[in-house]
C-alpha cells in the first residue's frame, strides 16, 4: 500500500469515528434521530475543486467554520440552508417545528452551537482513540451562498499547497427533510500525527 | 427570592436554554456573558451565588475567567459547562477549584443536579 492510500486510509478510520460520535451528540442535542454518512474522502485540485461546485451550492446557507488546532490541526465546516437552520433551532430549544419564522440570533446560536458540538466530538475522538490532544477554536459563524463559503473555507488551506485532502460527509434528520454538510480539511503540520496513525494500524 | 445565577456562554441559544431551565427550577438569573471577561465583570458588579461557565469562548476562555474569579474569591461556586467530553479542559478546570461540570449536549435534569449539589441541596 502506497503512503498516501495510508494516509487515506486513516483519515477515512478518523472520519468513521468522528460521524459515529458526531451523529450520538446530533440525535441527543435535538432529540432525534440523525444519521450522518461519509460522503466522500478525496484528494482535490483547489483550483478545480472551487469551479466544479453544483446548483445546489447556490442556495442561502448559514456555516460554522472552526479551527481544530493542536498536535493534527484541522479545518472543519459545518453548514446547512438557512430555512433548515430554524428547523434546527426549534429541535434545540424543543418547540413545535415552525416556530422560529425568521433567521435571527437564535438560529445564527443554533449552527454555532451545532459546529461547536460537532467540532468537540471530532476532537473527542483524537483525544480518546488516538492520544493526540486538540481543542476547537471559538465558532466563525457566517451566512452566505454555500459556494462562497466553500470557497473561504478551501482558500484558508491554499495558501500552503495546490492539493487538499478533503472528508466530506452529508447527514440527515430522521422525521424532518433536513440536509446539512461537514467538511474536515487536514492541514499540512497534520501529516506527521497521520503518519504516525497509520503506522500504529 | 431563589439563589442568584450568572449565565456565561457565547452561544445564545445556550444561554436562553440555561436560563430556562434555572428559572424554570426557581433560581434568578442574574444576567448572561457572552465571554469571559464579561464573566469576571459581572461577577465583581453582581456577586451572584452561582455561575455556569462556558470553556470555550472568544476572548478570555472559560478557564483564565475561572481562575481570575477564583482569585477574587475562593469561595465562588463555578460550575463549568462544555461542548462534549473535552477532559483534558475539564481536568484544568477542576484542579484551578471548579465545582462541577455539565456537558453539551445537556439534558434539564444534568443542569439542574449539578446547581443543586453545588448549593449542598442534594
Amino acid at each position: 500500500m502506497t503512503e498516501k492510500k495510508k494516509i487515506d486510509r486513516a483519515l477515512k478510520l478518523i472520519a468513521g469515528l468522528s460521524i459515529d460520535k458526531s451523529s450520538q451528540v446530533l440525535s441527543k442535542m435535538i432529540k432525534m434521530g440523525a444519521s450522518i454518512e461519509m460522503r466522500d474522502v478525496y484528494m482535490a485540485d483547489i483550483s478545480q475543486l472551487t469551479a466544479n461546485r453544483t446548483a445546489e451550492d447556490e442556495k442561502e446557507v448559514v456555516g460554522a467554520f472552526i479551527d481544530l488546532v493542536g498536535d493534527a490541526p484541522f479545518k472543519f465546516l459545518f453548514y446547512v440552508s438557512a430555512d433548515d437552520s430554524l428547523v434546527l433551532t426549534d429541535l434545540i430549544l424543543r418547540r413545535e417545528v415552525g416556530t422560529s419564522k425568521e433567521f435571527d440570533l437564535y438560529s445564527q446560536s443554533a449552527v454555532q452551537e451545532i459546529g461547536n458540538i460537532l467540532a468537540s466530538a471530532i476532537t473527542n475522538v483524537f483525544a480518546t482513540d488516538f492520544q493526540i490532544s486538540m481543542r476547537p477554536s471559538p465558532p466563525v459563524v457566517v451566512n452566505d451562498y454555500a459556494s462562497t463559503i466553500f470557497q473561504e473555507y478551501i482558500m484558508s488551506a491554499a495558501l500552503e499547497r495546490d492539493e487538499i485532502l478533503i472528508i466530506e460527509t452529508v447527514f440527515c434528520v430522521v422525521q424532518q427533510d433536513i440536509s446539512c454538510r461537514m467538511f474536515i480539511l487536514p492541514m499540512q503540520e497534520s501529516e506527521k500525527i497521520l503518519n504516525y496513525i497509520v503506522s500504529t494500524m | 427570592m431563589g439563589k442568584k445565577v450568572i449565565v456565561v456562554d457565547d452561544a445564545p441559544i445556550i444561554r436562553l436554554m440555561l436560563k430556562d431551565i434555572l428559572e424554570y427550577n426557581g433560581y434568578e438569573v442574574l444576567c448572561e456573558c457572552a465571554n469571559g471577561q464579561e464573566a469576571v465583570d459581572q461577577f465583581k458588579a453582581l456577586q451572584p451565588d452561582l455561575m455556569t461557565l462556558d470553556i470555550v469562548m472568544p476572548e478570555k476562555d472559560g478557564i483564565a475567567a475561572l481562575e481570575e474569579i477564583l482569585s477574587i474569591d475562593e469561595n465562588a461556586k463555578i460550575v463549568m459547562v462544555t461542548a462534549v467530553d473535552q477532559r483534558e479542559s475539564l481536568m484544568k478546570a477542576i484542579r484551578a477549584g471548579a465545582t462541577d461540570y455539565i456537558v453539551k449536549p445537556f439534558e434539564n435534569d444534568r443542569v439542574v443536579s449539578a446547581v443543586k449539589k453545588a448549593f449542598g441541596e442534594e
